[in-house]
């Protein structure tokens, strides 16, 4: 008896562990048209844990559709995309394992992904020493374009740079008279970042501006209440963020009670999966900025894609679907215009050149390879049209005008002793 | 510098963390003051709690008290799978070492988290905040959320129930009797096993509970699990592994210096809290409430 219940649990168990798994790992892009040629393949390795799981998620769907429509056109110059996905725990090393195996048993093409800035430095090194393309559409630290530049990395997501200095700006335009700042920020490579570009970018705008208080909540906090009360004796004129997903969320909610929203004003990632997991406690009136959530710039074509995928998924798509999307078709234009799916005909083919994609025209900048893509930013408001809370007074800032200055990328790579 | 009323807020705000930490440590140290087993999963209970609130209060839609109906009920759930994980696995572990228990809870740690992933896909998700605690109170001029005192009462109501459970009930004589020497308790004819079931399952629901609480406070995500029972870990090596006193004093302890470290000297808020561990583990490696293991 007690032997049978146990090949009972492991049994449940061992199929808890399985499901799961079979949904993130194989589930091939099928192709419309079986080809018999050989498949391109498309290595999507992302980080399927901890606060990470659900952008990589929506992320594959975005990813997904693309592949879809494109393998219904007939492919990569006629030859249907597979896609094979990887999951790097979050951890640096199994990034670093993952990606080699892509590499070399499962010889991928390109490779698409990841979402943590810290998995993405890691991974940037082997598929260097590989001569594979990969391209970064959620993991966004400006050390993948700038100091540890590889000619075989591209962006389609704005870099803590670019977001940070069009968010500041947004920010300066709301509150002019704004002299005395706090930040907070996750305290790891992303936020770090963020944090800096922040404060380089007020200085320019408010030459006496003065940063009272850096706040450095460690990622995955779950109680910012003496940070809120800290921040809130320091009686600062607005706050700069970029605390993002289930920490923004549990920030707004601890922060609302102290009317930290009505008396300060406040700037940080309210995106869609942030505004909808809020819902009623989304704060009105307060600043925002996002990297191409649907609402933020609803041209007819990313208007089609929302049809595409509500249809598929049942949810409005957010930002992190909307740039993997535009990851794929990236590639089909470089392989498109290489006439080859040969790694160094597409670097040298995708380096200047300008797509159509869901969040207008950009290209990508021959320098770095960052793309030119749009940040966004706006003020959290209520809309009739959905049932969550949306933002007005959206502006759309094209990658060009806050993108670093080639000069200053030079200097940079002076230090970390990149030649180009 | 500093007035007297910011440098009190502070202090509250640090009691309101204090609070939440209680609640999750104390079962921690329950369970293993009693089964001697170190729990890693104990904050996969925690962290499936405040998912399984999330859906229970989402399925029922009652409003005011949808969220307390959907925190017993998770509780509850909790405290059931306590004795699923009790019964099948750690049950069979306590003959065995340290290092086969905290492989197999940390196992139970996978699973439950491919348990979430798998049915609530890892969004992170929100309640707000149920009434009457949706705003604040005035102190000194200053507000506090209202939300963070129905936190500390229900801290205050756990250490008197746990309190009276153990030191003032024929069943607090035995569970102490137990932790002290199970050959002995079992010689006199008193089901050790069951004993041991209920406590885990107390546990349990103490997690269980304690995530139910967090879900409107902040918000419910993948990966709360290790970052709570890291700082519980910090609580109960300081207060004394075991000590009901000893996880009462950690959790002050580690809730004032991280709220003091964050006014500060922010970027070190959090190595203040292991630094104070390290010194406790030098000082007095038992904990400042515990006893030397025999």
């Amino acid at each position: 008896m007690k032997k049978v219940s146990i090949i009972i649990l492991m049994l449940f168990v061992s199929s808890l562990l399985v499901i799961p798994m079979g949904f993130a790992q194989t589930k091939p892009a099928p192709a419309k048209k079986p080809v018999s040629k050989e498949p391109v393949k498309i290595g999507a390795i992302y980080d399927f844990a901890g606060p990470c799981y659900m952008y990589s998620e929506t992320g594959m769907h975005g990813l997904r559709i693309a592949v879809e429509e494109i393998n219904s056109k007939g492919g990569f110059l006629g030859r249907p995309i597979e896609v094979i996905v990887r999951d790097t725990e979050g951890k640096v090393d199994v990034a670093v394992r993952e990606v080699k195996d892509l590499l070399l048993r499962e010889k991928v093409n390109f490779l698409i992904g990841p979402c943590s800035s810290g998995t993405g430095l890691a991974m940037q090194v082997v598929h260097t020493e590989y001569k594979t393309i990969r391209i970064s559409a959620i993991a966004n630290t400006e050390g993948q374009t700038v100091d540890k530049f590889s000619p075989y990395f591209f962006q389609v997501v704005p870099n803590t740079y670019m977001e940070a200095t069009a968010a500041t700006r947004y920010l300066h335009k709301k509150v002019p008279t704004a002299k005395k700042f706090c930040t907070i920020n996750p305290d790891y490579e992303f936020g770090r970042r963020e944090a800096a570009a922040f404060t380089e970018e007020i200085k320019r705008l408010v030459p006496d501006a003065e940063i009272l208080y850096e706040a450095w909540p460690k990622f995955g906090e779950k109680d910012f209440t003496a940070f809120i009360t800290a921040i809130m004796a320091k009686k600062p004129d607005a706050v700069h963020s970029s605390l993002f997903g289930g920490d923004l969320v549990a920030f707004t909610k601890q922060a609302a009670p102290y009317g930290f929203f009505e008396k300060i004003p406040f700037i940080a990632l309210y995106d869609l999966p942030v505004l909808i997991a809020l819902g009623p406690d989304a704060p009105e009136g307060t600043f925002a900025f996002a990297r191409g959530d649907f609402f933020q710039d609803p041209n007819p074509k990313m208007m089609a894609f929302v049809d595409k995928f509500r249809k598929a998924r049942g949810t409005y798509p957010d930002g992190w679907a909307v740039m993997n999307y535009d990851a794929v078709y990236l590639l089909k234009a470089g392989v498109d215009k290489a006439k080859t799916i040969e790694t160094e005909a597409v670097v040298k083919a995708l380096e200047g050149i300008t797509i159509d994609s869901l969040r207008g025209t950009f290209s990508i900048r021959p320098l770095d390879h960052m793309g030119t893509v749009p940040c966004y930013q706006g003020t959290i408001a209520k809309d009739p049209a959905y049932p969550f809370k949306i933002w007005k007074d959206i502006t759309r800032v094209p990658g060009e005008q806050v993108v670093r200055p080639e000069a200053s990328v030079r200097e940079i790579w002076k230090k970390t002793g990149v030649v180009r | 510098m500093m007035s007297f009323d910011v440098l009190f807020n502070q202090f509250l705000s640090g009691i309101a963390r204090a609070a939440l930490l209680f609640l999750v440590a104390s079962g921690l140290s329950l369970t293993f003051g009693v089964l001697r087993v170190l729990n890693f999963s104990h904050g996969s209970l925690y962290m499936l709690g405040a998912f399984v609130t999330y859906s229970v209060w989402k399925v029922l839609l009652i409003p005011v008290v949808g969220f307390y109906i959907a925190t017993i009920l998770a509780s509850l759930i909790m405290g059931l799978i306590g004795i699923l994980i009790e019964f099948f696995l750690l049950r069979r572990l306590y003959a065995r070492g340290w290092p086969e228990q905290l492989l197999a809870t940390y196992a139970i740690v996978l699973i439950i988290t491919d348990i979430v992933k798998w049915g609530w896909g890892g969004e992170f998700l929100s309640i707000p905040r149920p009434p009457p605690f949706k705003g604040a109170v005035f102190l000194f001029g200053f507000p506090f959320p209202s939300y963070n005192f129905f936190v500390i009462l229900l801290g205050l109501i756990l250490v008197i129930v746990l309190w009276w459970l153990v030191y003032k009930t024929r069943l607090g004589d035995i569970i102490r009797a137990a932790a002290h020497d199970r050959e002995m308790v079992s010689a006199l004819g008193i089901p050790i096993p069951w004993l041991f079931t209920w406590i885990f399952v107390l546990g349990s629901i103490i997690a269980g509970l304690s995530g139910a609480v967090t879900a409107p406070f902040g918000s419910i995500a993948l990966g709360m699990d290790i970052e709570i029972i890291v700082e519980c870990f910090a609580v109960v090596v300081i207060g004394g592994m075991g000590s009901l006193p000893g996880t009462l004093l950690g959790s002050f302890i580690v809730g004032q210096v991280y709220a003091f470290g964050i006014m500060f000297k922010p970027e070190l808020a959090l190595a203040f809290i292991f630094m104070v561990m390290a010194a406790v583990l030098i000082i007095r490696p038992w904990g400042i409430f515990g006893r030397p293991e025999r």
